[in-house]
């Protein structure tokens, strides 16, 4: 396979990929919400490296205002 | 607000139909951004300003309200905000109470009610030509020196008709803070709050108003036409069917130039790329799939423009009357009717304005039939289908195309009734509930204004191409091309499409439609992208010639197809945030699922006896 060839499919993936997220991220805000915090959790646990705890901090969902003050979950509808 | 420098935070607020949105469009032009309000879905607008001192200015369009005792969501959202209590919005600096000079014996009461708060305020009169024109004398010194409050006239579609409240706008700050001023009579004994800011209206009324007749001599002309319970209803569905005919008759060259805009574009990206899976996913996927959708942007524009100018014209509050003792029979109020005309737009805001309606059993009705309303995603689809099906001629004066458009928003508007008569009869319930509503005074729609909101329209309906409707295309063309070098029947979303077909082929679907109907629950207007994409990819694989996608339809689908798949749009829910929705507003799965179940049910169900009948009428 050349190397154009292969930089159309690199190209292709990402697409895919971001095409992915935004389905998830417009569709379903809920569970991707939910599913951030379950893979920010485990990295953001004491003891871990830097970078894997500054990674759970780029992957958690910012805190939303739901003007409950209760931490914004979303899902008390 | 001490710095002159320093950017100023101003609210306008008063009671819908006072001309506030037209006052924010002539301060702000089309330096505004539309949201909404975290958490809900209220429209929030928000536009910048300099004054003539050379003042920053941030101007909020607040939702309208008739009292600070809010009753729906947008009342409970600008009460709160003028507060200072709602979430991550700060209080405004200055308050702009905007009032229509033609009917302060309304409006004033608001004022009233704002001026309580003791928060710093410019009472707007607005409409003050309209008013001269009535013969109505306001005294603007004695109304300011009563209220305690600075008031200044405005005429929101004039040019300089904001010059004495910008002038106020550079004087934010300056003034102390107004003082909260009690009305006389509350506190006493009996006496309601209610009857003392009514007292307190007469008075002001009474002293600084001056009016020939409470209504104006053409309204009451127009609407003993108008508001007939035949002829009223007669010019409402001749109204109606025009703006239809208008939607067909003017939207065709434009139409056609984005679709040779589309077709160039699409011929020159594969004529630069070489060949492969980049040059397929753009060329096939995504300007084959976003140029379907697009294509249909003039078509929304016209239906828009035409809405608009209703809307502006104080004639869709008296469609609501119209048609109140219709929905009332059908076990619908009157209430329903705002929630219903906002689901023409999209379900998911009409859905979340029937918590205007207190009855519960109305509002469950309202929100279960709302998905009904033909809102504008269904447009694109039903515009590729007629313009496939349905050949472009007249009948007698009108254009079939428009004929058929417009039987199909009536065939949605019947179906909602009927379902809501079927529930009403299920529940064996005979209660009905009275409609209390405000005929603003007709006005002239003003051109500035239709053209900013069908502005918002536009950039509403891209932003949905350039967001969801290009992330599914994308996902639909990577199916239809993995594994690579089948044919597209043995790629995934063949495979899947010919699982579906099984259940589909009694309404005549075949596995390309079918495999289109599932991006469609993101997004209806997917649909026509979807579409797209299959054929576009199906061709590049036969190396056959590229044609529009109504061709490409018309040639492969029969007329008994499409009429299948109209029906079928009219019914199913294909849209997750509509189902989403109705959980949140019903909290109840069960309710949920009822609405889902009868919604397919009926798509189903329509769709195959429609099917049927043009068959046997020899058009399969």
């Amino acid at each position: 396979m050349s190397a154009g060839l292969l930089l159309q499919y690199a190209v292709v993936a990402l697409a895919a990929a971001a095409s992915v997220l935004v389905v998830l991220h417009k569709r379903f805000p809920n569970t991707t919400r939910r599913l951030r915090v379950a893979l920010a959790l485990p990295l953001l646990r004491a003891g871990r490296p830097g970078w894997m705890r500054a990674l759970g901090r780029w992957l958690a969902p910012a805190p939303t205002t739901t003007g409950k003050d209760c931490g914004g979950c979303d899902s008390c509808g | 607000m001490n710095a002159a420098s320093e950017l100023a935070r101003v609210a306008l607020v008063g009671n819908p139909n006072c001309g506030k949105t037209a006052l924010f469009n002539l301060l702000t032009g089309s330096r505004q951004k539309v949201a909404n309000y975290a958490g809900v879905t209220v429209e929030r607008k928000e536009g910048r300003l300099r004054t003539p001192g050379g003042r920053p200015v941030a101007v909020l369009d607040l939702p309208g309200a008739y009292s600070l005792n809010a009753a729906s969501l947008d009342e409970a959202v600008t009460r709160d905000l003028i507060r200072g209590f709602y979430p991550g919005e700060p209080a405004p600096d200055l308050l702009v109470c905007v009032v229509d000079a033609t009917n302060l014996r309304l409006h004033l009461r608001f004022v009233l009610e704002v001026r309580g708060l003791g928060r710093p305020m410019v009472v707007a009169l607005n409409m003050m030509d309209a008013a001269r024109r009535r013969g109505i004398e306001i005294d603007v010194d004695t109304l300011a020196r009563e209220l305690g409050v600075p008031v200044v006239e405005t005429v929101a579609v004039r040019r300089d008709g904001a010059r004495d409240l910008l002038a106020q706008l550079d004087a934010i700050g300056d003034a102390a803070q107004q003082p909260r001023q009690a009305l006389p009579g509350t506190g006493d004994p009996g006496v309601e709050p209610g009857a003392a800011l009514h007292a307190e209206t007469r008075r002001l009324l009474a002293l600084a108003v001056a009016m020939p007749r409470r209504t104006a001599a053409v309204d009451d002309a127009l609407d003993r036409w108008l508001l007939h319970p035949v002829f009223g209803l007669l010019a409402l569905a001749l109204v109606m069917f025009l703006v239809f005919q208008a939607v067909y008759a003017w939207a065709t060259p434009l139409m056609d130039a984005i679709e040779a805009a589309t077709g160039w574009l699409g011929a020159t990206v594969g004529a630069t790329l070489p060949a492969g899976p980049l040059r397929g996913l753009l060329v096939d996927g995504v300007i084959a799939g976003l140029g379907g959708v697009v294509v249909f942007l003039p078509q929304i524009l016209i239906l828009f423009a035409f809405i608009l100018a209703l809307e502006e014209s104080g004639y869709l509050p008296r469609a609501a009357f119209l048609l109140d003792r219709g929905m009332a029979a059908a076990g619908l109020s009157g209430r329903s009717f705002i929630p219903l005309l906002s689901s023409f737009a999209c379900a998911v805001p009409g859905i979340m304005s029937t918590r205007s309606i207190q009855d519960p059993r109305d509002r469950l009705a309202t929100i279960l039939v709302a998905p009904l309303m033909t809102c504008s995603a269904r447009l694109p689809v039903y515009a590729l289908l007629i313009g496939a099906f349905i050949p472009q001629r007249a009948v007698g004066w009108f254009n079939l195309q428009g004929l058929v458009l417009f039987s199909l928003y009536v065939a949605a508007i019947l179906s909602a009734l009927a379902v809501a008569w079927v529930m009403k009869r299920w529940r064996r319930d005979r209660g009905e509930h009275p409609l209390l509503l405000e005929l603003p005074s007709y006005r002239l729609p003003h051109l500035r204004d239709v053209a900013i909101g069908l502005w918002e329209r536009a950039l509403i309906f891209l932003k949905r191409v350039g967001g969801i409707i290009l992330a599914l295309t994308i996902l639909l063309w990577v199916l239809l091309n993995v594994p690579a070098g089948v044919g597209i029947e043995d790629t995934l979303a063949g495979r899947i499409g010919r699982a579906l077909a099984v259940l589909f082929e009694p309404l005549g679907f075949d596995w390309r439609i079918s495999i289109a109907l599932i991006p469609t629950m993101a997004a209806r207007e997917v649909m026509v992208s979807s579409l797209a994409t299959v054929y576009a990819v199906a061709a590049a694989n036969d190396d056959a010639a590229s044609d529009v996608l109504r061709g490409m339809i018309a040639q492969d689908w029969s007329v008994a197809t499409g009429i299948a798949l109209l029906a079928w749009f009219i019914y199913a829910p294909q849209c997750i945030s509509t189902l989403a929705t109705i959980r949140r507003e019903t909290h109840s799965w069960k309710q949920t699922a009822f609405a889902t179940g009868y919604l397919f049910g009926l798509a189903y169900l329509v769709a195959f006896v429609a099917y049927r009948i043009a068959l046997a009428m020899g058009l399969g």
